[in-house]
């Protein structure tokens, strides 16, 4: 192609003006070496934030999968006087419940040859919920972790000692109440569980831990509803009630997990900063080389948005390449970690035995506009000291 | 089209550090419409700073109050886009070392005023080509500068700084870095163009045979402008 054509095409001057010139980048060593480091970076950069980013939504994704089949979509904790049963209704009576169920919670303890084991002792009326995997929608009965059982090597049949902090009065003072058991069952417990928990009737369960720890589990169509139902049981529910949400049950986790992602992506886009830098130095050696023709350009009259808008655009294409560069590594790289499973870690001490890789259109949209407005801030900034050039100045040098 | 050129009172001084430097020390001139003016003088007499205040590249003094009036057009009325502006349409430049951008051929070099002006593509392609072939060029339309004469190089720098046809041309010791032989067609390339068009031009010149192809001649010394006799 002649090289004339360029000028044929029907393009803003600018844009013809920063082809040109980053064609004229590649001849001069110095600026084309600076041009790689700053297109390099850039995509160092966008490749490092999306490769974190999709890990950490890949354990965050499966973190909270596990924390939340345990967590029921809405609790209430009713007021001491309240009627549960009467409770219970009301919140049935409400659009878009799908089900509610009394439960008793509190601390308490099992014991196996005089050896306890601390639990969340969780009394549930009627069948167990699906936050009980393996035995959810099971009868009523008492149910252990798996591993538990397991490691005291209890099966259903056998008999265990639940002891509730709760002291009841006997002839000889305040004594822990102690119930004996027959275990109807196990069910699996996450990793992520830092208390386990064990399921009880509801009529045993208040007996050993009274009836201050009565709660209502909600159960809605979606967890995405549960903000627009609290509302509505709160109506519903006598005064004193407590509604909260899987978020509201959940807020610290989430609060450390967002930090976590907030000073990830601050740390790791301190990469992108630096590859800015390195922009804004390249593109002020660009305009110190071709000061003479920035002030020819002003007589001919190229006006000084002119200027800017060409350094921008400049700036941008030298970064494009970057950025798809990063796009593709940070893509494919962590759909090919996540699909071959190559980053292993031990199972049974974490939740996972490989790091998942996720990659979340929320993600990739915030590295792009992170990315963009750095490339956009320092070519801007380089496309205005082009401008500011007087041409009577750049023509005496 | 022609426009004539009217400077009052222009006073120019530069910083050099803490020091003033006066260069200009209050010009009058007056130069008709299609009339070609010379002004000579020596080295480091203010000609080159003239000829940017009068193409306004460079602004005058703001005290004592001087005025550059281009046709009707006062250049202290207009800001940087606007000058910008005014320049790509009234003005061409020539100066003494082609200023011919390297990134781009003789034909791209001449094109240039045309696409910052917004024009089409396809036509300022073929005037540039029209123009180069005039002067000669028309086997050197693809060379880079670096590829061309010194002669050549001037003659493309007259046709980029004549491509819009403006109605004012101003030449910054246009002959200054070319042989005898080169310079004389330069000159004659010139005066042919500007008496085709009608141009008003003030030629900038240290050598009195250029200037004395003026029909005016103008001497500045020590920053003070006198008409002198052609």
């Amino acid at each position: 192609m002649s090289s004339s054509r360029l000028l044929l095409r029907p393009w803003p001057f600018p844009v013809l003006l920063a082809l040109r010139y980053l064609r004229s980048t590649r001849k001069d060593a110095f600026v084309n070496f600076l041009s790689k480091v700053a297109a390099l970076g850039i995509g160092v950069g966008v490749a490092a934030l999306i490769l974190v980013l999709a890990a950490l939504a890949g354990l965050h994704d499966r973190l909270l999968g596990q924390i939340l089949a345990g967590t029921p979509h809405l609790e209430v904790l009713l007021p001491p006087r309240a009627d549960s049963v009467k409770a219970r209704e009301s919140c049935s009576t409400v659009p878009g419940v799908r089900e509610a169920q009394r439960i008793v919670a509190g601390q308490g303890w099992v014991l196996n040859d005089g050896v306890p084991q601390a639990l969340k002792l969780i009394g549930f009326e009627g069948r167990l919920p699906s936050s009980f995997p393996d035995a959810s929608h099971r009868q009523e009965g008492f149910y252990l972790p798996v591993d538990l059982a397991a490691r005291w090597g209890l099966s259903p049949g056998d008999r265990a000692e639940v002891v509730s902090p709760r002291p009841g009065l006997t002839p000889l003072g305040p004594q822990p109440r102690v119930r004996f058991l027959k275990i109807t069952g196990t069910f699996q417990s996450y990793a992520s569980e830092t208390v386990q928990r064990a399921a009880l009737p509801l009529a045993t369960a208040e007996r050993l831990l009274g009836r201050s720890g009565r709660r209502i589990y909600v159960t809605g169509g979606r967890l995405e509803d549960a903000e627009g139902l609290k509302a509505d049981l709160q109506s519903v529910l006598p005064e004193g009630s407590q509604v909260r949400t899987w978020k509201d049950l959940n807020r610290s986790l989430y609060f450390v997990l967002g930090m976590e992602r907030t000073l990830l992506v601050v740390a790791v886009g301190l990469i992108l900063l630096v590859a800015a830098l390195a922009l804004v130095v390249d593109l002020g050696l660009i305009i110190a080389s071709k000061r003479r023709e920035i002030g020819m350009l002003g007589t001919m009259g190229a006006t000084p948005g002119t200027l800017r808008r060409t350094f921008l655009y400049l700036g941008s294409l030298l970064a494009f390449f970057g950025l798809a560069l990063g796009l593709t590594v940070g893509v494919v790289g962590a759909w090919a970690l996540d699909r071959y499973e190559v980053l292993t870690v031990p199972g049974q001490v974490m939740f996972v035995d490989h790091i998942p890789f996720l990659i979340r259109p929320v993600d990739l949209a915030l590295v792009l506009v992170l990315t963009v407005v750095l490339v956009l801030a320092a070519a801007g900034y380089s496309g205005h000291r082009a401008a500011s050039l007087q041409p009577v100045e750049a023509l005496r040098q | 089209m022609s426009l004539k050129i009217l400077a009052r009172n222009l006073f120019k001084t530069y910083r050099d550090g803490g020091r003033q430097v006066p260069v200009l020390g209050g010009i009058d001139l007056e130069v008709a419409a299609g009339e070609m003016v010379a002004v000579v003088g020596p080295s480091g007499s203010g000609k080159s700073t003239l000829l940017h205040l009068l193409g306004g590249l460079d602004r005058p003094d703001p005290e004592p109050l001087g005025e550059v009036i281009l046709g009707d057009q006062s250049l202290s009325q207009l800001g940087d886009g606007a000058l910008a502006a005014f320049r790509n349409r009234t003005l061409g430049f020539v100066f003494q070392f082609h200023q011919l951008l390297p990134d781009f051929t003789a034909l791209e070099n001449v094109m240039l005023p045309g696409r910052i002006a917004g024009h089409e593509p396809a036509e300022v392609h073929g005037a540039a080509r029209k123009l180069l072939q005039e002067v000669g060029l028309e086997d050197r339309l693809e060379h880079f500068p670096n590829e061309l004469s010194g002669g050549e190089r001037q003659r493309v720098a007259l046709c980029r700084a004549l491509a819009l046809e403006p109605p004012i041309l101003l030449a910054d010791e246009p002959t200054g870095n070319l042989d005898p032989s080169s310079g004389e067609k330069v000159l004659e390339l010139l005066e042919a163009l500007r008496r085709r068009r009608g141009t008003t031009v003030v030629l900038v010149t240290h050598n009195p045979d250029v200037a004395r192809r003026c029909a005016k001649l103008y001497t500045l010394d020590r920053g003070v402008l006198h008409a002198s006799p052609p």
